[in-house]
């Protein structure tokens, strides 16, 4: 199904009918472009099996997935939600510090790597989700020192010490949902 | 009629200095001041663009994890507003027009089998805002 919505000549045609009662309701996640970044490296930590089955459905049903896929959408979605809202329970203060700073940095991730690397801490010690950027060269960016594009080039408050890569990668455990 | 011409012996006057005439004749000696320079820009250049490609990569992966949440939202409103627009056209004309169309179209083009055809009208819902 396209993305265009049915635009009418005079009035923007807003349908409120809610899904039938045959299908399992599901809250959406809600959030804003902002904290939808910040979350999102955990969101795939978490959710990547689901995902990976969502867009093998929608892969294997071409122009009928909206439909055949939406237990898998769910799925998604709730998966997602429960990453959000484990972020806001354990890690709400260095959550919102780090959304914001991208919110005020363009979305650019260099810019907020002092606030990242808290989030990082944080959601590692509390979720045991970490940031894994696959086949990364080098380095990966989030944990480099130095950030040649980044406006200052002082990355961390005195005195804080530099992200620690995590020894054992946690992988992407399923959720008991 | 006489042409104007400069003084005899002016370009003498204005000549370049001795300095600069012995560097732009001598390209060992410029390219020695100018090599090093050179090359530490395009050292520089060659990092910038590798840590480019590594925020690039960092950027798409994070969007690769959003989008089947994004898309199954989406989706999950499509579905709705389709299965609303079949109820309504059930209850008004007994048939479901869209599904209809939807087969007429795929039976004339079947090359356009993966595509979902947007109804191009709908029964309008009674209530309409927010």
């Amino acid at each position: 199904m396209a993305a265009r919505k049915p635009i009418f000549n005079q009035q923007v045609l807003v349908d409120t009918t809610p899904l039938p009662d045959s299908v399992p309701k599901v809250k959406e996640v809600g959030a804003t472009s902002a904290p939808l970044l910040s979350a999102s490296f955990f969101i795939g930590a978490r959710c990547r099996p689901y995902n990976d089955d969502y867009m093998q459905c929608k892969t294997e049903n071409p122009g009928k997935g909206e439909l055949e896929c939406l237990k898998e959408g769910r799925r998604v979605t709730r998966c997602a939600a429960s990453v959000v809202d484990d972020i806001n329970k354990h890690c709400l203060d260095e959550f919102r510090k780090h959304w914001q700073c991208l919110d005020n940095n363009n979305h650019q991730l260099w810019q907020c790597r002092k606030d990242e690397w808290k989030l990082n801490k944080c959601v590692f010690d509390n979720l045991k989700l970490e940031k894994t950027i696959p086949e990364a060269q080098g380095i990966p960016v989030h944990l480099r020192s130095k950030q040649i594009y980044a406006h200052y080039p002082a990355l961390r408050d005195p005195g804080q010490a530099p992200f620690k890569k995590a020894v054992d990668a946690p992988g992407a455990e399923a959720p008991a949902s | 009629m006489p042409q104007d011409m400069p003084p005899s012996g002016a370009s003498a006057r204005f000549s370049t200095s001795e300095t600069f005439r012995r560097l732009a004749s001598s390209p060992p000696l410029w390219s020695s001041a100018w090599a090093p320079s050179a090359s530490g820009g395009f050292y520089k250049l060659g990092q910038g663009i590798r840590e480019q490609n590594e925020l690039a990569r960092e950027k798409m992966w994070s969007r690769i994890h959003l989008i089947p949440l994004l898309q199954a939202e989406e989706d999950r409103d499509l579905a709705r507003r389709h299965m609303a627009d079949q109820a309504r056209e059930e209850a008004a004309d007994g048939r479901q027009l869209q599904g209809l169309q939807q087969r007429q179209v795929r039976a004339d083009f079947p090359s356009l089998l993966w595509l979902f055809v947007r109804p191009t009208y709908a029964v309008t819902p009674a209530n309409t805002t927010k």
